[in-house]
């Protein structure tokens, strides 16, 4: 099932939508993966991204109501669906199983 | 301050947005537009607003993404066939790398020059223009000549800016002076905070300045700023220094350790595109002080910038016309005749302005049309070298043209790749020419004194300017070479391999150009420092180095000049002193004189000096004596005069002209006491005209006719001798700071524009045979290939390397020997043009020819020579067995 695979951007694009519940639209999920990641992508990377999680039907969205910012343009909100969701999961559990096969010793060079 | 809250409403270009509504699909286009102007609104609380522009610009370009694309139906074919132009372009850019990177290169560097030189076009048509009426704002010029001598001063007397409004009250809107006691510094302390120094722009002016002029104002209130006396309005660059960025308003400064002026406003820093820049604006009616409680009323002294703004629809002329009747009702009889005034229109005065007492010294139109010549040139030369690299590659593309035609490509078709191809090309290299135009601007705007930012490349119509550029310099260069590329014939192609060069007479006139416009270049650089040399270092006639000039108009020195000089003169390392009324060999003032022989008094050019004058800037005497300190009426009745004066009055001899008598007080009792030789007493733009030089040793004068001591000191102790001037200037006036200039620097200022000239041209030629001789050296690698054969052949038979040398380089030498015929007389012809505006200059002589054609031919064999040495080591096996 090639579509159902994550992209390791796609990923943390994923976790940050999930993560901001309500309030997940193009910036705060910049601003919130520049926080976390340090990384800084722009704009348009991160609608690509965005519209291909939502193709593969790991998100869904919602255009919300106009406001007086963004001189009254209306945004697209996020939200990760029940498929997104079980996706992170299946992730994590195929990370952390691996993880744990890790052996216990210690590694050349420094920390 | 005010003012921060304006960026919160600051919008960015209007063209990216455009563009993403252009190629955004609307299901998308709202959320995306969003998005971009939030995140623009963020970055402006952070950053400069052209940082934010260009981060706009970067975003929208980053949304050119697949998922965003409107679904149109296009024509499939067509795209693919672009893919495949695209694909083909970027492998032969990879298959012949050297030629690539010396076609990118060239057109880059070529670029970036015409961009640099066209930003600096810009900026100095730009002068003066930020005035919402300049359009109508002109200044009054006084000309005050008599058979040609005399002054054409851009100041006026006093009472003429009031008059003038008042007399035409129906034609003038506003009018507005400006003072500053004609004098290079003036005197302002904070006292408060213990800071004191000479400031160099300050002027007074009337409470109209701004409804004349539009400056931006932080503090304060334009209306009322400038009503009352002793106010004074500061820039935000001098609230720093003066008060380290405390709210100045309410505060006082002391000017000139005397009256008190109190802070009523803070302007924005000048901008630097004007003819006037100024720190300081003192109200006018603070002058009074300085006047005995008025203003002066003569007619005769002219110190007052005056400018007008005329009411709308009002014609200069209709207002000019009526200028002889309003001289004849104010000006005193004795100078009626000879005055004239004018007006020049204030957008005009940056580059054609050069009379007597300008504010600052101006630019030259001229300069901004060889500047743009040679912007012109570089691109020329550079797309000459775009083309020649084209047609000569275009061997190695006739099978490909061959194949495509036989496939069924449409003449129309392959003439579009290429012009695509080319205008591909172009846009990269205007892409690397953008880059180094960023990279340089700092330092360019260090040369050309200019603080041009770099946002200036994100206006509409500089974008709009370099991408029509792009792409007409792509479909010129392209042009041809599409031309010769898809005319081939099929068959022959493809049976050859390839076909016998095209066009290599074309080539040859375009290099011949190309050499003809470089050589051309080198001359006129060698002309134009030669020029610059001349006028900074002729013998003037005056010995301008190791003199210290230290200003002291409407200072206390008049009393204690005499005590200075004897306590400075017991230094060593002081060799004589004198004072002067103006900057020697820069400036004059004028006066009206009656010789013997003459029905009336006439202006003539003076200058006021103290003892010691002609000894101190050794100038020789031609006849009679100096001024001397034991003879009590050289102070009144006696002259010193230059040998043109004698001639223009018909003398016989400068001696005869000593014992020549003018009127003094109504009575010929006055006697010409001495002749000196002539010397440059103005720039050396100008002819020496007749001077009079006269004694004035009241202690008054030392307010408006003696403006400077001139020290001239010892060579090789300049540290000392400065230190016993300055130990001196305490002894007398402790209160007062000590400044001072060397002369020969100063006297070089009235060239800045011919350094300035002779700085870009030097920078832009070389720049300019550089890339002249990157296209010949492509064109030479390109030579060798198609010879390799043939050379291959010769070494069997027994050539040797001189010998290839010869072969390869004659025909480029020829060229460039005809291209050299062509270069001298347009080369010669021009210079003389620009050499005629200097009543000193240069001769042209053959020397910069012959250097510059050697310069060339060196250059270009070095060029070629590389090549023929390569070529002489070809194994001839390796040529030859290859089929």
């Amino acid at each position: 099932m090639k579509h159902t695979q994550l992209g390791e951007f796609e990923e943390l694009v994923l976790l940050v939508v999930g993560s901001l519940l309500d309030n997940a639209y193009s910036i705060s999920i910049k601003a919130e993966l520049k926080e976390k990641t340090k990384r800084n992508p722009s704009i348009g990377a991160l609608h690509s991204a965005l519209s291909r999680l939502e193709k593969k039907g790991f998100i869904s969205s919602h255009e919300g109501g106009a406001t007086t910012e963004r001189g009254g343009r209306r945004k697209r909100f996020y939200q990760i669906t029940a498929f997104g969701r079980k996706a992170l999961d299946q992730s994590y559990e195929l990370r952390s199983s691996l993880y744990h096969t890790l052996p216990k010793i210690s590694y050349a060079g420094k920390g | 301050m005010q003012g921060k809250d304006e960026t919160r409403s600051a919008i960015p270009p209007k063209w990216p947005d455009k563009f993403l509504g252009w190629f955004c699909h609307e299901d998308h286009l709202e959320i995306l537009r969003g998005d971009v102007y939030e995140l623009y609104d963020e970055r402006l609380g952070s950053m400069q607003k052209w940082q934010a522009d260009l981060l706009f610009i970067i975003d929208i370009l980053g949304l050119c993404r697949p998922f965003a694309f409107k679904k149109k139906s296009q024509n499939s074919t067509q795209i693919a066939m672009f893919k495949n132009y695209f694909k083909i372009t970027y492998r032969n850019f990879i298959r012949q790398k050297v030629y690539s990177v010396l076609n990118i290169s060239g057109l880059a560097i070529g670029l970036a020059c015409s961009i640099l030189i066209f930003i600096y076009i810009n900026d100095e048509l730009s002068f003066d223009k930020f005035h919402s009426k300049s359009d109508r704002i002109y200044r009054v010029l006084e000309k005050f000549e008599s058979e040609g001598v005399g002054e054409h001063s851009a100041s006026l007397p006093f009472p003429t800016g009031p008059a003038l409004k008042n007399d035409f009250s129906r034609q003038v809107e506003h009018s507005v002076r400006f003072f500053n006691f004609q004098s290079p510094s003036l005197a302002l302390a904070n006292k408060a905070a213990d800071k004191g120094f000479n400031e160099s722009n300050i002027f007074f002016a009337d409470s109209t300045f701004f409804n004349v002029f539009d400056f931006e104002m932080l503090a304060g209130d334009k209306e009322t700023a400038l009503n009352e006396p002793n106010s004074i309005l500061i820039t935000r660059s001098m609230v720093k220094k003066y008060f380290n960025d405390e709210d100045p308003l309410g505060k006082t400064l002391e000017f000139q350790g005397n009256q008190n002026l109190m802070v009523t406003g803070i302007l924005e820093d000048a901008p630097k595109n004007a003819h006037f820049t100024f720190d300081f604006i003192v109200s006018f009616s603070s002058l009074k002080a300085s006047f005995g409680g008025g203003y002066p009323t003569t007619w005769y002294w002219n110190p007052c910038w005056t400018y007008i703004v005329l009411e709308e629809n009002t014609s200069p002329e209709s207002l000019i016309s009526q200028f002889p009747d309003f001289v004849d009702k104010y000006f005193p009889d004795f100078i009626k005749d000879d005055i004239e005034l004018q007006l020049q229109p204030i957008e005009d005065i940056h580059l054609t302005s050069k009379l007597d007492y300008e504010i600052a010294a101006n630019s030259d139109i001229k300069n901004v049309y060889i500047f743009g010549l040679v912007a012109v040139f570089i691109l020329i030369i550079a797309a000459i070298n775009f083309i020649n690299l084209s047609t000569a590659r275009a061997n190695k593309r006739a099978k490909e043209v061959g194949v495509r035609k036989s496939l069924g490509s449409a003449k129309s078709q392959l003439v579009n790749q290429f012009i695509f191809e080319s205008i591909l090309l172009t846009f990269s290299a205007l892409l690397i020419a953008v880059v180094l135009v960023v990279l340089v601007l700092p330092a360019f705007n260090g040369l050309t004194e200019k603080s041009v930012p770099i946002s200036i490349l994100l206006e509409p119509v500089f974008l709009l300017g370099l991408i029509s550029a792009g792409l007409a310099i792509g479909l010129l260069s392209g042009f041809y070479p599409a031309f010769v590329l898809s005319s081939f014939k099929t068959v022959l192609v493809l049976k050859n391999g390839h076909l016998k060069t095209n066009g290599m007479n074309f080539r040859r006139v375009l290099v011949t150009t190309q050499f003809s416009i470089s050589i051309m270049l080198i001359i006129g650089t060698f002309i134009v420092l030669k020029q610059l040399n001349f006028l900074q270092n002729k013998d003037a006639g005056f010995d301008d180095e190791n003199v210290v000039l230290i200003p002291v108009i409407q200072s206390p020195m008049g009393q204690h000049y005499e005590n200075f000089k004897t306590s400075a003169l017991q230094s060593p390392h002081i060799k004589s002193m004198t004072a002067v009324e103006e900057i020697v060999g820069t400036k004059f003032q004028v006066g009206n004189y009656q010789f013997e022989g003459m029905e009336q008094s006439k202006p003539f050019p003076r200058f006021n000096v103290r003892h010691d004058f002609v000894s101190t800037m050794n100038i020789p005497l031609a006849a009679g004596r100096a001024y001397d300190q034991t003879i009590q009426t050289d102070d009144s009745l006696a002259l010193v005069v230059n040998e043109t004066l004698v001639e223009s009055m018909g003398w016989e001899s400068p001696e005869d002209a000593v014992g020549k008598r003018f009127n003094f007080r109504g009575e010929l009792k006055g006697k010409v006491v001495g002749v000196v030789k002539d010397y440059n007493f103005a720039s050396k733009h100008y002819p020496i005209a007749p001077l009079v030089i006269t004694l004035n040793t009241r202690p008054g004068a030392f307010n408006l006719f003696i403006k400077y001591v001139a020290v001239k000191i010892e060579g090789d102790q300049i540290r000392p001798a400065i230190e016993d001037l300055e130990k001196a200037w305490l002894s007398v006036l402790p209160e007062r700071p000590f400044d001072f200039f060397f002369l020969d620097d100063r006297i070089n200022d009235a060239y800045k524009a011919e350094q300035k000239l002779s700085d870009v041209t030097l920078i832009f030629s070389g720049l300019a045979i550089l890339v002249a001789c990157l296209g010949l050296f492509g064109l030479a690698t390109f030579s060798v290939e198609q010879r390799t054969k043939e050379i291959g052949v010769r070494k069997v038979l027994g050539i040797n390397a001189g010998q290839i040398m010869y072969l390869l380089s004659k025909e480029f030498m020829i060229l460039i020997g005809v291209a050299f015929l062509i270069s001298i007389p347009l080369a010669y012809y021009s210079l003389n043009q620009w050499l005629e505006g200097f009543a000193f200059r240069v001769d042209i002589q053959i020397w910069p020819f012959i250097i510059a054609g050697l310069l060339a031919f060196l250059i270009s064999s070095a060029t070629v020579a590389f090549h023929a040495l390569k070529a002489s080591y070809i194994n001839p096996v390796d040529t030859l067995k290859y089929e």
